[in-house]
């Protein structure tokens, strides 16, 4: 509402607007360790990345408590604040800072990052005339490096071609190893269950399922086999 | 600036010396204040990704969209004030003080910016009325008349405004030769002080909220 509608509101009388509350996330409760990899999925609009804002502390609960111990490294969206007119040299710099390294650390990082997306040739080329394949490939790599211990991912890796996909995954085998802890956000399931142990089934904004990733899946194909009967009765 | 030269010295004849310089300094000063704070406006609207896919410190983007224009207005400052020489003023040493007067005019954005992105954000018509109030600002400082023409009555509300004290301070280093006095400072202190608290305190209370009201 913009201060003149709440001006014209109180001249006029009128009541204000209504609206029905919806929540978009709804009595969510469940614990993950470190070192454990979850998968969370469901149908659009159930929540997940709501889910996921909420972990990465861009939105606050209005009701609950949410608690992450560790750096975490929030891959939403891939390239923010990335600049089209700045070099990917330079568009390195300032994604891997607002991702949470320091400058100092970027200058180091930079090589091997450049190397994993494999844009050598084009690092003093202007971000603007590279495709949006290349995008996704400095973004990830860059995010990647951010020194955290858990790494959230909402439907990121869906992009990128498959040896990318492929040297991503290794990559966060490699972290499994180390202990850290991964959320994933997606809408394969094999993906899921071959990398994750633990999957949240979320429906309507509500928990259907938490549990090993094999089971919540299982639940959601024949879910989506049988057409929602949970929901449609 | 020339039209404003041409209205006020030729066609309502103000009788102020060297009118020229004299609004040279007001409008340098004014100008810095009038696009940082009206550009912090979008600074958050207008980065939507930067506060719900990240998670940063918010006032860092308010911060970060001063700075640059602080920037900006300093090579203002600087390509404009060599014109001064060609109009007859001759700074001393006090010239130098000019630094200090931009970075108090700097917190004062700061504090202003903080209060109008964060408001913006929830209230989409605030950048209209920012803009209405910038005119109204603009007449308000003693930009193109001296702050002697107030009328006494209401000269001590008119002190006040921490714009006044900045234009008088800049004016009294340039051509009267002076440092900045204690009044002019005491005001700009605590006028720029009493912003920065109901600016930092509006913006944390709504900042909670960003990412759902983008």
């Amino acid at each position: 509402m913009t201060i003149l509608e709440h001006v014209g509101g109180l001249l006029t009388g009128s009541e204000g607007k209504s609206y029905e509350e919806l929540w978009a996330l709804k009595n969510i409760r469940f614990t993950l360790n470190h070192g454990e990899s979850l998968g969370v999925f469901g149908p659009n609009g159930s929540g997940k990345s709501t889910l996921l804002k909420l972990l990465a502390r861009v939105m606050r609960p209005d009701k609950g408590v949410v608690n992450c111990n560790g750096r975490v490294a929030a891959v939403l969206e891939l390239g923010v604040g990335f600049h089209g007119d700045l070099t990917v040299k330079e568009n390195a710099e300032v994604y891997g800072v607002i991702m949470g390294r320091s400058r100092s650390d970027m200058k180091l990082l930079e090589e091997p990052i450049i190397q994993f997306a494999d844009l050598e040739k084009f690092q003093d080329t202007k971000l603007k005339h590279l495709s949006s394949g290349m995008h996704v490939r400095l973004a990830f790599s860059i995010a990647i490096e951010s020194a955290a211990d858990i790494f959230l991912i909402d439907e990121a890796l869906a992009v990128g071609d498959l040896e990318f996909q492929e040297k991503c995954l290794e990559k966060f085998r490699q972290f499994k190893k180390e202990g850290k802890t991964i959320v994933l956000v997606s809408h394969s399931l094999k993906l899921i269950t071959d990398f994750c142990e633990k999957g949240l089934y979320l429906l309507n904004g509500e928990t259907k399922a938490f549990g090993t990733s094999t089971e919540t899946t299982d639940l959601y194909l024949s879910d989506v086999r049988d057409g929602f009967p949970s929901v449609k009765a | 600036m020339v039209i404003l030269t041409v209205v006020f010295s030729l066609l309502l004849r103000s009788n102020i010396p060297n009118f020229p310089a004299f609004i040279l300094m007001a409008l340098l000063i004014w100008r810095f204040f009038q696009v940082a704070t009206s550009q912090s406006l979008y600074s958050i609207v207008g980065n939507p990704s930067l506060v719900s896919s990240v998670y940063l410190p918010r006032a860092l983007i308010v911060l970060s969209s001063n700075l640059a224009n602080l920037f900006g207005s300093s090579i203002e400052f600087i390509v404009l004030l060599p014109l001064l020489f060609l109009l007859g003023v001759h700074p001393d040493i006090y010239a130098f003080f000019l630094p200090v007067i931009v970075l108090m005019e700097f917190v004062l954005i700061f504090a202003v910016s903080l209060l109008l992105a964060s408001l913006n954000l929830k209230y989409r018509d605030v950048s209209q009325i920012w803009d209405i109030a910038i005119q109204l600002g603009f007449f308000l400082s003693p930009i193109v008349y001296d702050e002697s023409s107030v009328p006494s009555r209401y000269k001590p509300l008119y002190s006040l405004n921490p714009i006044t004290r900045l234009i008088e301070a800049t004016r009294g280093l340039f051509l009267q030769q002076q440092l900045p006095n204690l009044y002019d400072l005491f005001i700009i202190f605590s006028v720029t002080g009493l912003i920065l608290i109901a600016g930092l305190a509006v913006f944390q209370h709504l900042q909670i909220t960003f990412a759902e009201e983008l």
